[in-house]
């Protein structure tokens, strides 16, 4: 009798992970199927070409800063100019920084399923990043890295359908984690501010966006892994 | 002894039943996790639209990354070709120099673009939108009121006035905007129909704007070179 109970209970148990299993598994109608395996190839095939670009890039930069580094040394009119190179570089975020700073965490809440709720407030939407970028250099953030990309001057957060794209199409997908270089305790207390991030915070309590801040005393953030082109605008004088 | 012998083989039964189960359930939830997580990470779970636009964002950054693959081609060329004729090149570290100048907002700098007046008070978080929308775009340099405007100047409202690096900026906002006005022109769209029912938005494209507005770098204090 009670070997008869355990089986049917775990059968029960096993049909339903079964159940659940194959409701997981995307049913498009078979006229779509190959259209949509073409799309993400195509996503896939550029995602590649992506990072194989990006590497070329870093290659030829470090190619760059070797010449550079030689001119240096054989020249006093190009160590002058080096000298001063290697500042604004570090200003437009090409060198990989250290330091005390602030770690802000969050990710995707739950999802209400309810009629009486379309807002998608359960999200992380893009602005909600790029107002905690803007807020931690409002508390005096030296340097910033959100999911390991380096946040520079021409940064811009976008969505493309649902994805958060961030300097030259890299996708940041949850959990999010941005990192500020800069006085902890200034960071911090600008995160903490109840005034500043309202919105999130308020989502973040119904939600559990897991939106949380901790203060280090060394934390590190990658440079650029790209670099900068000036089409238009040209210097004056 | 006989009854003793059949419970033994009913408990090794019972054993071997639950194992079987226990190794069916391990499996089907170890296939459950993975098939989610690999439907979280892959493309399976997006919408054809979300794929397309992603595509298009690929091949514009794709196609940037060629033109900087070019640019520092070029660049290292011309410092090893002095450095093999037995100099050094610093009129190449001079036109890098010049470019970082210009994205760190520390030169003044003219160009095509666009010039946004604003007749009313916005929020920050819709300068801050707009400013996002445009560098999306490509913009190359920007100024408001006066102030030049890189990546981390910070936008912020204090009740009522908006604070643009710690400085106030009231109504008319003028923005000026370097880049391609093709590609400025949709993004400043975007940004003044949703102020539009609030405030008036003024777009104007321009041959050649001038923003001599400069930002000095802060020095950096708790941030030191290397990883």
């Amino acid at each position: 009798m009670t070997v008869l109970a355990s089986v049917s209970l775990a059968t029960f148990l096993v049909a339903g992970l079964a159940a659940t299993q194959f409701r997981s598994q995307p049913l498009p109608p078979s006229n779509r199927v190959a259209r949509e395996q073409a799309l993400r190839q195509s996503v896939n095939q550029l995602q590649d070409q992506n990072s194989t670009l990006k590497a070329r890039v870093q290659a030829l930069e470090a190619g760059v800063k070797a010449g550079e580094d030689e001119s240096a040394r054989r020249s006093s009119a190009a160590q002058e100019v080096k000298a001063q190179l290697d500042e604004q570089k570090t200003y437009a975020g090409l060198s990989a920084l250290h330091g005390p700073g602030l770690t802000v965490l969050l990710h995707d809440g739950t999802d209400p399923n309810s009629s009486a709720d379309h807002s998608l407030g359960w999200t992380i939407h893009y602005q909600d990043l790029q107002d905690i970028v803007n807020l931690l250099w409002a508390s005096g953030a030296e340097a910033i890295a959100v999911n390991g990309q380096r946040i520079v001057p021409s940064t811009a957060f976008h969505y493309a359908g649902v994805n958060i794209l961030v300097n030259n199409a890299s996708r940041l997908s949850p959990p999010y984690t941005v990192i500020a270089l800069g006085d902890p305790p200034a960071l911090a207390n600008g995160v903490g501010n109840p005034d500043q991030l309202a919105e999130l915070k308020s989502r973040n309590r119904i939600y559990g966006l897991g939106f949380s801040w901790v203060r280090s005393t060394r934390l590190s953030v990658p440079a650029y892994d790209a670099t900068f082109l000036m089409k238009y605008a040209q210097p004056i004088g | 002894m006989h009854s003793r012998s059949v419970e033994l083989a009913a408990r090794s039964q019972r054993l071997v039943i639950f194992s079987l189960i226990a190794i069916g359930l391990g499996f089907l939830i170890v296939v459950q996790l993975r098939s989610q997580a690999a439907v979280a990470r892959t493309l399976a779970n997006q919408d054809d639209t979300s794929v397309a636009l992603l595509i298009n964002d690929l091949n514009h950054a794709n196609n940037q990354l060629m033109q900087q693959s070019a640019a520092l081609a070029e660049q290292q060329a011309q410092l090893q070709q002095a450095l093999t004729s037995g100099g050094a090149d610093s009129q190449a570290l001079s036109k890098e120099l010049s470019t970082l100048r210009e994205v760190n907002g520390a030169a003044p700098v003219h160009g095509p673009g666009l010039e946004i007046r604003i007749l009313g008070p916005v929020m920050d978080f819709e300068l801050q939108d707009a400013l996002n929308n445009l560098r999306n775009a490509g913009a190359e340099a920007i100024s408001l009121n006066g102030y030049r405007i890189v990546g981390s100047t910070p936008v912020v409202s204090r009740g009522d006035i908006l604070m643009v690096a710690g400085h106030a900026v009231g109504t008319p906002l003028v923005l000026r905007v370097i880049g391609d006005a093709e590609q400025l022109g949709p993004a400043a769209d975007l940004s003044a129909s949703s102020l539009q029912t609030r405030v008036q938005v003024d777009i104007q494209r321009q041959s050649d704007l001038t923003i001599s507005e400069v930002v000095i770098p802060r020095p950096l204090i708790y941030a030191q070179l290397g990883r």
